[in-house]
């Protein structure tokens, strides 16, 4: 499962100077992400920790605004303008890329950590070649000739199943599928050590979907692909993710390994998430809805964020922020119903990884 | 006789990059494909035709000293075009008049167009401090009064460098006409530029550029520029068209080179001879024509580019 960052063929480029050989390739602890807004600073991310290792896949799931695409892109300061990380580390080969500057970052940006976008027609340029579009991150990050960076590029959608005769086209002449292969092209560019993808299949059919989903597992196979997918399609994390990471109102409420997750929801918002999902194996009935809204990150409620909308919230869940609690099969939830004390047995749950159609994790 | 070194035709009929070479065949293909390209490109290569080799069709320009026609003669009996008060050949003029008109368009836009096309992508893009400072600046010329600035500028310049004076074989009051053409149009152009990058700039793979690791200075020629090149087109299409006619006010007003006969200054000629009241129609067609003509070919032109050089319109139709 782990793969030799230094195989080559598997990474061609040599690590960062300072990398540390045997630190874990991506370990987040407590990052803290602010907005600046006039009306006071959001608290985008508030203490969110996991980690990812190499050829691991790991799924971020979570409403719409409750912080999945800040986390993964505060990792090498994508954030907008008025967004800055407050606290935290972000270890990459056990270097921390928090204190990094602009310009000290931007090295790890894309040749690092690759972006495979949302709605590929956008984050094409519409007058510019497949290919060449493929090829920039070659020429800059790499310092490439243009020539041999176009041959790679051509190597590239090749290697997502795009006939290389393509490079020469334009995004408007490629299917909404090619699109999203080409974003995966332009991902692996500078073969990075990680790739995220932020819904990298929302605005495809579900035969597309499928397709992308099957080019991604197999990517990250044959090349050792570490990925982070942000998506709110549970669907696609279990089919795809090792593990998963469930947050809300910028916390982690629960992660471990996808099966556990899904079989045995022990957050009551995961618990609550998997029933708001439709379910093929069971009787077809109205879906759950989560009560209210997510609280307003300017001025989140004290304790436990999901508080105010759990089922099960008690008089502590208002007033103290739930720690987190580590189970013996490795999943972490951040809920008082759970006792503090260490590597409590998991739950006996219900079988809902079955019904959501996934298999054996890839370990 | 033939190896069969030869390597196998490309399997896809479309979509190989081809050397540039075929390129800029398959660009003139496409081009000349369409009628409008088509025309507006004969009527544009005639006139150039005209503008550089003027002797070859009528012989050299006729002056006061060399006519050899009558005063106001109506066209036929060996001038085609008729003659002027002064005898002279109208068709010689016009023609000789196409060089004057066509370099000062021409110049008048290049400019105007280079200059719109920088302040706007630089405004647009870079935004801020940047963009108020322009924009204020591109206000200023934006109102200045084309006429009003030409006729205090051309004596003020033409009394410092002298009206004899010649910059790259060019007399000085070409020049001026030239420098106040793109003085008071690259404003419009710029804004209108400004405007559409603004909204170009806010486009996902504009951040998708910047983030693979592209400077400011790159995203602007790489991914802005070729994004508002239809726009430019058109811009300097229409700006030819508006700097010929500014060229053929000024003219006609008496602040054209007199001795430089383009389009305007004959019309000068015409109005100074009372050609309109005398019934001298002749005297002022041909180079009311010939404004109408080649502003008319190279909007045909700048059509056909603009849908060319988008390669999505390719789609629409």
């Amino acid at each position: 499962m782990t793969v030799d960052p230094t195989v080559p063929g598997q990474r061609r480029w040599p690590l960062p100077k300072q990398a540390d050989p045997d630190a874990p390739l991506l370990r987040v602890e407590d990052l803290a992400v602010r907005f600046r807004m006039p009306n006071g600073s959001v608290k985008a991310v508030d203490g969110v920790s996991f980690g990812l290792d190499h050829g691991e896949a790991l799924g971020i799931a979570g409403e719409s605004g409750c912080g999945k695409t800040t986390t993964a892109l505060s990792l090498v300061k994508l954030l907008p303008a008025n967004g800055y990380v407050k606290a935290g580390k972000v270890e990459l080969f056990g270097i921390d890329l928090v204190p990094k500057t602009e310009t000290q970052i931007a090295r790890y940006r894309w040749r690092e950590i690759a972006l495979v976008f949302q709605g590929a027609m956008n984050a094409l340029n519409p007058v510019q070649r497949i290919g060449d579009q493929i090829a920039e991150p070659i020429e800059i990050r790499l310092g490439q000739p243009r020539e041999s960076s176009r041959k790679r590029a051509e190597e590239l959608l090749e290697l997502v199943g795009i006939p290389r005769e393509r490079a020469a086209s334009y995004p408007h002449e490629l299917s909404g599928g090619m699109r999203q292969r080409a974003m995966i092209a332009m991902a692996l560019a500078c073969d990075p050590a990680i790739v995220i993808g932020d819904e990298p299949t929302t605005a495809l059919d579900v035969m597309v979907q499928a397709q992308i989903l099957q080019l991604l597992e197999q990517l990250r196979r044959d090349l050792g692909l570490s990925l982070m997918l942000i998506t709110h399609d549970l669907s696609v994390i279990a089919e795809t993710c090792d593990r998963v990471m469930i947050m809300y109102a910028g916390r982690v409420a629960e992660e471990g390994q996808v099966r556990r997750v899904f079989a045995a929801p022990r957050h009551p918002y995961t618990q609550k998430l998997l029933s708001a999902f439709p379910n093929v194996r069971t009787d077809r009935r109205t879906l759950e809805v989560i009560p209210g809204l997510p609280p307003d990150l300017r001025n989140p409620p004290p304790g436990c964020r999901f508080a105010p909308r759990c089922p099960a919230a008690m008089q502590v869940c208002s007033e103290v922020v739930p720690p987190e609690v580590r189970f013996a099969d490795g999943v972490r939830v951040a809920c008082h119903l759970y006792p503090t004390s260490d590597l409590i047995s998991a739950p006996d749950g219900l079988t809902r990884m079955d019904a959501l159609g996934a298999g054996e994790p890839q370990s | 006789m033939t190896t069969t070194a030869v390597p196998p035709a490309a399997a896809s009929p479309i979509q190989r990059r081809p050397p540039p070479a075929g390129r800029a065949r398959a660009f003139a293909g496409r081009f000349l494909s369409r009628s409008d390209g088509r025309l507006g490109l004969l009527i544009l290569v005639f006139f150039a035709l005209l503008a550089i080799f003027p002797d070859l069709f009528v012989g050299k320009l006729e002056t006061a000293t060399t006519a050899t026609g009558k005063s106001l003669q109506p066209p036929g009996g060996g001038y085609l075009f008729g003659t002027d008060e002064l005898g002279r050949d109208i068709l010689n003029m016009t023609v000789h008049g196409a060089r004057i008109s066509m370099t000062i368009g021409l110049m008048a836009t290049v400019i105007t167009v280079m200059l719109g096309a920088l302040v706007g992508i630089v405004a647009g893009y870079v935004g801020g401090k940047t963009d108020t400072i322009l924009m204020r600046i591109s206000d200023f010329f934006l109102v200045l009064p084309t006429i009003v600035l030409a006729i205090i500028l051309a004596p003020v310049i033409l009394d410092v460098v002298g009206a004899d004076a010649e910059l790259f074989g060019i007399r000085a009051t070409m020049i001026v006409i030239v420098v106040v053409i793109g003085l008071t149009s690259w404003a419009t152009t710029a804004r209108v530029i400004r405007s559409q990058v603004l909204s170009i700039k806010m486009r996902m793979f504009v951040d998708r550029a910047r983030v693979v690791g592209s400077g400011p200075g790159r995203i602007m020629r790489r991914h802005v520029l070729p994004n508002v090149i239809n726009l430019i087109v058109a811009q300097a299409v229409l700006t030819f068209a508006i700097a010929v006619f500014t060229e053929t006010t000024l003219a006609f007003i008496g602040l054209g080179d007199p001795f430089a006969p383009s389009w305007g200054q004959i019309l000068n000629s015409a109005q100074g001879a009372g050609a309109p009241g005398l019934g001298a129609w002749w005297y002022i067609a041909p180079p009311a024509i010939c404004v109408v003509l080649v502003v008319l070919a190279f909007t045909l032109v700048g059509n056909a580019l603009d849908d060319i050089l988008n390669p999505r319109s390719g789609v629409r139709r």
